[in-house]
């Protein structure tokens, strides 16, 4: 939760003390007239002059804010109390209650609030004792909605369930665990109300049916000088001021809350774009690899100061070859496949590197010819395949619209291709999938369309980033064996980012694994299983239950966050090779042959390790 | 289609429910409605009155016969007598209705045509020199009540420039030019309050809507831009907004009141205010009645819309 | 020794519900019965849809059994006054998947573990303090964390937290929910290890639920393996994995990725993705994907039956467990040799 913004807080403060302050401060009778010196304009005994009946403006003005937010604050008071009451019986007891609630609150929010108001007030007749219970109901329903989803959301919370499983009772549950979390936007709500209330009793005052005159209200200020506003617009304006900076300021004051109860923050755009220094030409071959990539480095703005996810990290994907990239989250894995795509958040960016893909530099590239090659030479699929297909369109034409973003086709042909795309990524029945819109089909399906959408163009690279995390393992297995067909048939490179080393140790060729933004080890997949040369991979490795059933060995500690990260080598505070030396300064990344590349001044131990461990089995 | 069935279905028992309520709510109030109504400055009224008064809105007869008599009249579309000059109340609002209609229709056109663009725009770059402006142009839209906006456009363009007539009403079908001059302004103080709403909504959900991952899942297929903002972006921010400027345009059935009194515009909301200073209990009723129909009607389009727009609605 | 936990053909349907709609029963679990015994760990294994959230949420008393019943020392959950189960609630505990959820984001991490020492009075409020830090001890946090609000740890911190809190009431079973699956590969391992220490320390009867065989079998002594909502296989656990007689026990163990070349499996793809359990295939649910599949399957469901020693499958074969698949191929082996093939070309 961030601190609430003061200004507003303090504004409405001072208002609030004003009406609180009025019968004791130094003020004429507001309703004391003296026609004599009608409409007599600002002097020492009256600052802001007299009204139409000679009456004193600044007392009647003061006086009218108490009784605007008192109406307003007492209404909306009321309708908070009530409202949020109803809500949470609503919403937790559920079946009757809910109904019962739900239902009552849907017959009031029939009448528009304003038409509700006067029906009320010609049955009842005007004044404050009717406009508080009048304005209270009218904002009744807000505070049951709010209330109510509140609860709704909050009750499936774990933390909710929680409680039950201790045996906690409804009514700690209800004001204990629940009020606490939806107490947010039930206080936005309130600042809301209060503005809207004020706003409609001013309204109803204005027309003579709110407040009564002569006392004083500022709808009715301004409803009376409107009758002499040829001859004195001063009159006028003061009242409109005043309201209209009144709920000015509670309108501010609930943004601010909002946004200190929101902790969804929008992130700050930055400005230009640093650019990274040109490259030399010729640096390159052709027949190169699909992808080269030579140290990446991404950096961060946070409140705390920039961090550096990802430094200098250097990769090549062959045509036709697996490179699996392996690490657990902050890892920075994702946002190297992501930066290789410029899709990188706001927040970060490119601070260092290069990246060839088939030759061309792609870091340096400015949006459309980013354009140019997303989706046709380099794609990307992404973790969570229910969000990752646009909601509101039908499958086909997501896929046909990834064809028609590089190929000059007919929509017609575009949906053939597409249903055609459907058919070899497995999706059986595609004529009918194509006209099914992403909600009706499983996760597994769902990814088998992104793969889809991915091989559309026949890109040369394809970045799969933890496709089969929020996949069943034996839908995982499937999409992993359709991905390793898929390469091998079209002959792309891909680049496999994941978490599960054992899930790409069956189908990579090489495997690169990352810990705090750097790549510790890369080698051959064979060789990097089989004979980890850095105590991170060995760890990982041993972190796996067993195949005879033993329980997997603890890796000590925590990953360090990268506002933290240590002097030395990332790895040392968890390390159980450590030494003195590991701590003072960061370990290259060193050839132990056989391009087997290990971040570990000790990597020999470790080798050696495994082989002793070797001779004992 | 049952969906659609269920919603129909709900929306006409709440108009049945809101009818009862209407034709009902006389009979709640605490000590003689007929007094009460006839009291004026604390005055006994003649007994006589009361007593023909009480003879005319059926308050002598038990409760059922009263209730479906009034509901009789209704479904034959007649909504009573008006107490001040006897005039059918139906064939009043008949009148009227479409002035009102015609007055937040021009309004809702204005609001979505600013606030739709520069919500968009403002979403897109938020924290930029245009979203601060139009930021705060919103937040007075929203703050400032439309009885000072409208005072104010009558105290520069009609009392100071002399631009604009300050009030009345002439109908399309009479002289398009002058009906157009006298709806301007009532409108455009409207729109000012509903551009604040179109403005901030369509601003949150582009926001929302903007850092989704299809939208980078599209992004990562080489869209163009202009398709991914129109055919992704706008297009799923929009399904919020519809909603939100719909419910908006149904509170102005009846928050027209202030406006229309501001300019002297004779629609329906002013027939109401007119009634409620008259204590004219039949025209109230009527007014209220109409518009609250109109308003759960609203609701219903607004609910058969939003499954159009969102496929998953449809569903359930 | 009386096992601690029963429960007898427990079955629990979701009505869908509608107004104009002929309500369908969705069948989340049908016809499953179990017993704990103090000290115990059962594995219960499915995919998402399985069923084994909502079973481990029956015999917690959480929810109500559509059929059958749960005995909680002989007491039938059913029967208790809510006021009684809240008090039996004390024995019986619950561990969360996502450590994010788990914790009120707005309550001291101290004051929830206290929580449930509170709710039963277990010790006098001046003693909670000193309670609570035992408990943090127990977990292997320092007394001062408690003071902390959750934002404050990490998603392995947040989850011994949870331990803690569920430990709090002193209860003689925990049910864990997917306890690991949320977390970062090497801090699973220490939150496996801590409940394998706890369980033997404590003598905690323990009902673990999770969709990764291999976790279970470092972990439990019994699994049970779920489908759609029906029991597959039971058995001991090594000899469930060793020895797989369910077609569905021998592909889910086939899914599952392994880091040793000398362990890999023959892989069986199953075809498509498991039916809607609104509307299941008639007679033994796992048919449409089986590739074993005989006409017989699709007439009635197959009981349970015993193939070894407290073994027990509910598949009509009988070769299952020693012929090879039909259909499954050697997939990695496969693969490679094409793909060394085509390069060597």
């Amino acid at each position: 939760m961030r601190t609430l913004r003061l200004g507003p807080v303090v504004g409405v403060a001072a208002i609030a003390l004003v009406a609180v302050a009025v019968p004791v401060l130094p003020l004429s009778n507001p309703t004391a007239m003296d026609i004599m010196h009608r409409l007599a304009p600002p002097s020492a005994a009256h600052w802001l002059g007299q009204d139409g009946y000679g009456r004193d403006v600044l007392s009647r003005l003061l006086w009218g804010a108490r009784s605007s937010l008192g109406v307003a604050v007492a209404a909306a008071g009321l309708a908070c109390v009530i409202g949020t009451g109803l809500g949470l019986i609503g919403g937790y007891l559920g079946r009757g209650a809910e109904f019962l609630t739900m239902r009552s609150m849907d017959i009031v929010l029939c009448f528009p609030p304003l038409v509700l108001a006067l029906l009320v007030i010609t049955l009842l007749g005007p004044g404050t004792a009717t406009l508080i219970p009048l304005l209270a109901l009218v904002y009744l329903p807000g505070f049951v909605r709010v209330a109510y989803a509140g609860v709704l959301s909050v009750r499936n919370q774990n933390y909710v369930e929680a409680m039950r499983v201790l045996g906690a009772g409804r009514a700690r549950i209800m004001l204990r665990t629940i009020l606490p979390n939806i107490g947010g936007p039930i206080l936005v709500q309130f600042s809301l109300a209060i503005a809207a209330a004020i706003l409609l009793e001013s309204g109803l005052s204005f027309l003579g049916l709110g407040v009564v005159p002569p006392a004083p209200s500022w709808g009715g200020m301004i409803a009376a000088a409107r009758a002499t506003m040829a001859q004195a617009p001063l009159l006028l304006l003061w009242p409109c001021l005043a309201l209209s900076g009144t709920v000015l300021l509670f309108n501010a004051l609930c943004d601010a809350v909002r946004d200190a109860v929101d902790p969804q923050r929008v992130p700050r755009r930055r400005g230009a774009a640093r650019v990274l220094d040109a490259l030399a030409p010729g640096l390159v071959a052709a027949g190169g690899p699909v992808l080269d990539l030579c140290g990446l480095t991404i950096e961060i703005d946070t409140p705390a100061g920039t961090v550096c996810p990802v430094r200098d990290v250097s990769l090549q994907v062959h045509s036709g070859e697996i490179l699996a990239v392996v690490g657990e989250s902050g890892s920075g894995k994702s946002l190297s496949g992501l930066a290789l795509m410029g899709l990188l958040p706001p927040a970060a960016r490119v601070a260092a590197g290069a990246a060839w893909i088939e030759g061309q530099e792609v870091l340096r590239l400015d949006e459309a010819a980013l354009r140019r090659i997303r989706g046709r030479r380099v794609a990307m699929i992404f973790q969570d395949p229910h969000h990752s297909l646009d909601p509101v369109h039908r499958i086909g034409a997501q896929v046909a619209e990834a064809i028609r973003a590089h190929r000059p086709v007919s929509a017609r042909a575009a949906r053939s291709q597409a249903v055609e795309l459907l058919r070899q990524v497995g999706i059986s029945d595609p004529e009918r999938r194509a006209a099914a819109f992403p909600h009706e089909l499983s996760g597994g399906m769902l990814q088998r369309v992104m793969i889809a959408i991915g091989i559309a163009n026949g890109p040369r690279l394809l970045i799969a980033d933890e496709v089969t995390t929020a996949l069943d393992v034996t839908i995982q297995a499937q999409v992993i064996a359709l991905l390793a067909d898929l390469r091998r048939a079209r002959g792309m490179g891909l680049l496999l980012i994941t978490h599960n080393l054992a899930l790409v140790s069956e189908v990579a060729d090489r495997i690169a694994v990352m810990y705090a933004g750097e790549i510790v080890e890369q080698g051959s997949a064979a060789a990097l299983l089989a004979r980890p040369l850095h105590p991170y991979t060995q760890a990982l490795l041993r972190s796996a239950p067993g195949e005879d059933g033993s329980l997997p060995e603890a890796i000590q500690g925590t990953v360090p966050s990268p506002q933290a990260r240590p002097a030395g080598c990332a790895f040392a505070p968890r390390c159980t090779y450590r030494r003195p030396d590991c701590e003072t300064a960061p370990p290259p990344l060193v050839d132990a042959g056989g391009e087997h590349l290990t971040r570990c001044i000790r990597w020999y131990e470790v080798a050696a390790s495994v082989r002793s461990a070797e001779t004992v089995a | 289609m049952v969906w659609v069935l269920k919603r129909v279905g709900v929306a006409v028992l709440l108009v049945a429910i809101v009818v009862s309520i209407v034709c009902l709510a006389i009979r709640l109030v605490p000590g003689d409605p007929a007094t009460l109504l006839l009291s004026q400055g604390g005055v006994a009224p003649d007994p006589a009155a009361v007593a023909q008064l009480r003879h005319q809105l059926g308050l002598d007869q038990p409760l059922l016969v009263q209730y479906l008599a009034s509901l009789r009249g209704i479904l034959h579309g007649d909504l009573g007598q008006s107490l001040q000059d006897g005039s059918s109340v139906a064939g009043q609002i008949l009148q009227r209705l479409p002035r009102t209609l015609e007055l937040i229709g021009v309004a809702a056109v204005l609001a979505l045509a600013t606030g739709l663009p520069s919500g968009l725009a403002a979403g897109l770059r938020p924290g930029g020199l245009f979203d601060r402006a139009a930021g705060l142009a919103a937040a007075l839209g929203q703050a400032v009540p439309v009885f000072v906006v409208g005072t104010g456009l009558v105290l520069i363009f009609a009392q100071t420039l002399r631009w604009l007539p300050a009030g009345g009403y002439v109908s399309f079908a009479e002289d398009p030019v002058r009906n157009m001059e006298l709806v301007a302004m009532p409108a455009v103080t409207i729109a000012f309050g509903l551009f604040s709403v179109v403005f901030r909504m369509t601003r949150a959900s582009v926001l929302d809507i903007a850092r989704r991952d299809f939208v980078r899942a599209a992004r990562a297929k080489g869209l163009a831009r202009r398709h991914l903002l129109l055919r992704h972006v706008l297009r799923n921010a929009l399904v919020p907004v519809v909603t939100v400027v719909a419910l908006n345009l149904g509170t102005l059935l009846g928050g027209t009141v202030l406006v229309e009194y501001v300019f002297n515009y004779p629609g329906l909301s002013g027939m109401l205010v007119q009634a409620v200073d008259a204590r004219d209990y039949p025209e109230v009723q009527g007014i209220v009645l109409v518009i609250s129909v109109l308003f759960v009607s609203l609701n219903l389009a607004v609910e058969l819309i939003y499954a159009a727009l969102d496929p998953r609605v449809r569903r359930a | 020794m009386s096992p601690l936990l029963v429960a007898e053909g427990l079955g629990r349907d979701f009505a869908a519900r509608g107004w104009f709609t002929r309500p369908r029963p969705v069948r989340a679990v049908a016809d499953v019965s179990l017993s704990v015994a103090r000290g115990e760990a059962i594995g219960l294994v499915g995919e998402s849809g399985s069923g084994k959230s909502t079973l481990g949420r029956l015999l917690l008393g959480m929810l109500a059994p559509t059929s059958g019943r749960v005995l909680v020392d002989g007491q039938d959950l059913a029967r208790l006054l809510p006021s009684d189960l809240r008090r039996l609630r004390r024995r019986m505990q619950l561990v969360f998947q996502d450590p994010y959820s788990s914790l009120d984001p707005r309550r001291r991490v101290g004051a929830q573990i206290g929580d449930g020492i509170a709710i039963h009075r277990l010790v006098p409020a001046a003693e909670r303090e000193a309670r609570v830090a035992a408990l943090l001890a127990m977990v292997g946090l320092e007394a001062a964390h408690g003071a902390r609000y959750p934002h404050e740890f990490s998603g392995g911190q947040r989850q011994r937290i949870g331990i803690a809190r569920a430990l709090a009431t002193g209860p003689d079973l925990l049910v864990a929910d997917e306890p690991v699956s949320a977390l970062d590969v090497s801090v699973q391992a220490q939150v496996l290890r801590l409940l394998a220490d706890l369980r033997a320390r404590l003598g905690l009867g323990l009902l673990f639920i999770s969709h990764d065989l291999a976790v279970v079998r470092s972990l439990c002594d019994r699994v049970m393996v779920l489908y759609l909502g029906r029991v597959m296989e039971e058995g001991p656990a090594a000899e469930v994995l060793r020895a797989p007689h369910h077609p569905y026990t021998r592909a889910l163990l086939s899914a599952v990725p392994s880091l040793d070349p000398q362990h890999r499996r023959q892989r069986i793809l199953l075809a498509g993705e498991p039916p809607s359990p609104a509307d299941p295939p008639s007679g033994c649910v796992f048919r449409t994907r089986c590739p074993w599949v005989l006409p017989a399957c699709a007439t009635a469901v197959p009981p349970l039956r015993p193939v070894g020693d407290g073994h027990r499958s509910a598949c009509i074969r009988s070769d299952i467990g020693e012929a090879g698949p039909l259909v499954a191929q050697r997939l990695h082996d496969n693969t490679t040799r094409q793909h060394e093939q085509e390069r060597a070309e």
